[in-house]
């Protein structure tokens, strides 16, 4: 079936009436976000799979164009050529413009087959959808955007499938009528042989036993399924991990050291003694270099000391030379040797005086006589000696009036003691020099080494797609997870044990029951059971086989157009995997490298993934049916950048299948006009298509909105 | 080829016949009319089956059942 046309009505941005004309081959349809793209998908898709929200598909131009009470279709016309023959399906519902508002029709879908003759046959339009694109062919047929492509995201997605396009599902009907006839034929053994049997006691606790078993096999058998389960995903998460976490490893050994580091440096940072203004001030340090200073100090109060000494013993010399002189000339004149002053005493001298009498010469002192006057002169003498003393030491001839040289000495003197201290503190400073230079010398190293570090971390945080914590976090969960997978093998060894003994145990009952239903039961019925049993393996067994055979072929096309897709990239495999869960087969779709499963790839890989299994599908649908149906893809590839969309576009283009893919790549704008890159010539197509919205517009009001198709 | 006998083809190579039933090649039918002149009562009752089930009338499990007991039990 190849569609030949898709006529657009006044669907949202189509306005008026847009015809898409394709090929038998690739067609491409180009646009910008926001230029029509989505809504041709849109449109596709309702005429697919209808819809009811019919306001939301009405052209708001086209409501704004048309008068009251005047009305217009919206539709969505296919013409596909299907066997030589044309048809049509269109479905469209109509709008009546009213002054305020408008109505909408019931939708309709319309089927038209042009028969070979040229006789239009008008038909129920769902039938002729259904003939032109089975169900099952539709459900891979549409797809929008990278998440769609996955369409196993679900567990039956598969299975249905395989019911779709693998010859497996004609043996669904042989699976449930052998598992049928052999239920009779067994009943029927079993109903003979519990009458005739002697040892029906035995018989019937056999057949007990029996269900037992099978119950405990099923229930271990579930739990095996579950544990194989766990198993799958702890190894998926380990293997995610496994990515991060010898960088995990790495970043936890560099963050110890680092803070290893750190912790020395806080350490050697707090014992440097760098206090140095209490040193410099009240340890006196700023002394240390006084000790020439103080030499020179002590020299020069030594020498001031000498000169002052001579310079006093020069004068007292002369003054005691004067005195002398002075004392010389008195005695000359006076020819005596006077007394000292004060002798007699006071007290004598003033009695002598009221007595008139010298008791020192022992004779008459009248009054007025010589001899009197003289006494009250002594006495004159000795009273001025009290107190014109002081008069006469300031007015007495000194050399040095104040003795500073003598507090020189002894501040000199004091300093001599105060340099023995000072000495010692030189050496005390120099330790502490030392002593904070080794400190600093063992930092400057720690730093060295902390910045090393810090690089190397770094790196790793670099070389790493995630955060720091998080990659913490993985190293936590990654030993836990080693912890778990142990346990769980051990689980899973210790299940098959089990499943194994009861198996055992199991079939030694059946075995026994088996000697009772020959001894008890019919010939005929033993024989036709036993008929019925391999029969019914037989049948299980064929159906297991041709779905085994679909589902390797699926995945030999699956990889073989991964591979084209992804010709220079990835080396990898698709493996369907199949596991039996509850009794029913279950494929799981895993991309491995190098035999184990790669859990991480990025979109563009699983997009190619995808497609090389959707491309696959196709094939083989189109080798079931005998035919080739279309698939329709909205921008499918946003993860792959031009270059490979255009390799992929060219592999597609190999095909010969018709494809319609819709993508943004391959328009540049600037200045805001489009344009279609030159790249775009390399691109293999059968057809392209470029969608735009007729300029101007306004992008606020939806009825300005009319999207132009051109042909390049 | 029909697809009765491909389906009826199928279920013949199964292993079991020529491991259990000692059936050689050459005396596996190709055909469920071929199968139906068959000796061998599995491949026989196979073909039975498959013939009913292929048959563009639908048959109920019961008479299927009632048919291949009653086949069998004629040929035992």
């Amino acid at each position: 079936m190849i569609i030949r046309k898709i006529v657009i009505k006044n669907f949202l941005c189509y306005f008026g009436t847009k015809t898409f004309e394709f090929e038998n081959g690739l067609n491409v349809i180009l646009g910008d976000n926001g230029e029509g793209k989505t809504k041709f998908f849109e449109a596709i898709y309702w005429l697919f799979n209808g819809g009811k929200n019919f306001a939301s598909m009405v052209s708001a131009k086209a409501l704004k164009e048309t008068n009251p009470d005047d009305k217009f279709d919206v539709s969505v016309l296919m013409e596909v050529e299907q066997y030589a023959s044309i048809k049509s399906i269109q479905r469209s519902f109509t709008v009546l413009k009213t002054e305020k508002d408008y109505n909408i029709s019931n939708s309709r879908i319309i089927g038209v087959e042009e028969t070979k003759d040229g006789e239009r046959i008008r038909m129920d339009g769902e039938k002729l959808l259904d003939i032109v694109l089975p169900p099952e062919i539709r459900k891979y047929s549409l797809f929008k955007g990278e998440s769609e492509l996955n369409i196993f995201n679900n567990k039956d997605a598969l299975n249905i499938l395989v019911n779709s396009f693998s010859s497996a599902k004609h043996y669904d009907k042989y699976l449930a009528q052998g598992a049928s006839l052999k239920k009779k034929a067994e009943a029927a053994v079993d109903k003979e042989s519990r009458h005739n049997s002697k040892k029906q006691t035995q018989y019937k606790n056999l057949e007990n036993e029996i269900v037992r078993l099978h119950k405990g096999r099923e229930k271990i058998q579930e739990l095996l399924n579950i544990s194989e389960s766990e198993r799958q995903t702890l190894e998926m998460h380990i293997e995610e991990s496994e990515r991060y976490v010898d960088n995990a490893e790495s970043l936890e050994t560099i963050n110890n050291r680092i803070k290893d580091i750190n912790s020395k440096i806080r350490q050697e940072e707090s014992v440097i003694k760098e206090n140095y203004t209490t040193y410099l001030f009240d340890d006196n340090w700023i002394l240390t270099n006084f000790e020439n200073v103080h030499r020179t100090f002590a020299e020069k109060i030594k020498k001031l000391q000498s000169d002052r000494r001579k310079l006093q013993s020069d004068f007292d010399r002369e003054e005691g030379i004067k005195a002398g002189k002075e004392k010389l000339k008195k005695e000359i004149i006076e020819g005596l040797t006077p007394l000292p002053v004060g002798v007699p005493a006071k007290a004598y001298m003033e009695e002598m005086l009221d007595a008139e009498y010298c008791t020192v010469c022992n004779r008459p002192a009248k009054k007025g006589t010589p001899s009197y006057n003289y006494i009250q002169k002594r006495l004159k003498e000795y009273l001025d000696s009290l107190t014109p003393k002081i008069k006469e030491q300031q007015e007495k001839k000194v050399l040095f009036k104040h003795d500073y040289t003598r507090m020189l000495f002894k501040l000199s003197s004091t300093h001599e003691d105060t340099l023995a201290t000072l000495r010692e503190k030189k050496s005390e400073i120099k330790e502490i020099f030392e002593f904070n230079a080794t400190r600093k010398e063992a930092i400057k190293k720690l730093k060295e080494r902390l910045q090393l570090e810090i690089k190397d971390r770094e790196k790793i945080i670099g070389s790493s797609s995630i955060g720091e914590n998080k990659l913490a976090n993985i190293l936590k969960n990654y030993s836990s997870w080693q912890r778990d997978i142990n346990s769980t093998n051990n689980n899973l060894r210790n299940l098959e044990s089990d499943l194994k003994q009861i198996s055992k145990e199991l079939e030694a009952k059946i075995k026994q029951k088996e000697e009772i239903d020959i001894d008890a039961a019919s010939s005929f019925l033993i024989e036709t059971r036993n008929i019925l049993r391999n029969i019914e393996v037989i049948f299980r067994d064929t159906k297991e086989v041709k779905y085994d055979e679909f589902i390797t072929q699926l995945e030999k096309k699956s990889n073989l157009m991964f591979q084209k897709i992804n010709a220079d990239d990835f080396t990898g495999k698709i493996v369907f995997k199949k596991r039996n869960i509850g009794g029913k087969s279950n494929i799981t779709i895993e991309l491995q490298e190098n035999g184990k499963i790669f859990y991480s790839p990025n979109q563009s890989l699983v997009t190619s993934m995808h497609m090389g299994i959707l491309f696959a599908i196709s094939e083989l649908a189109s080798e079931l049916k005998e035919e080739s149906f279309p698939m329709i893809f909205d921008a499918p590839t946003s993860s792959f950048g031009e270059t490979k969309t255009k390799d992929f576009l060219n592999l597609v283009y190999q095909t010969g299948k018709q494809r319609i893919i819709l993508f943004y790549d391959f328009i540049s704008k600037e200045n805001d006009v489009q344009s279609i890159k030159p790249e775009f010539e390399e691109v293999k197509r059968h057809k392209a298509f470029w969608l735009k919205r007729q300029r101007p517009f306004d992008k606020n009001d939806l009825s300005t909105i009319n999207t132009e198709i051109s042909s390049i | 080829m029909a697809r009765k006998d491909d389906i009826f083809r199928s279920f013949m190579e199964h292993d079991i016949l020529r491991s259990k039933y000692e059936i050689k090649q050459e005396d596996i039918p190709k055909t469920v009319r071929e199968a139906e002149q068959s000796e061998i009562k599995i491949v026989k009752t196979i073909a039975l089956i498959v013939k009913e089930l292929e048959s563009s009338k639908t048959i109920s499990d019961v008479a299927l059942h009632k048919k291949v007991t009653q086949f069998l039990n004629n040929a035992i």
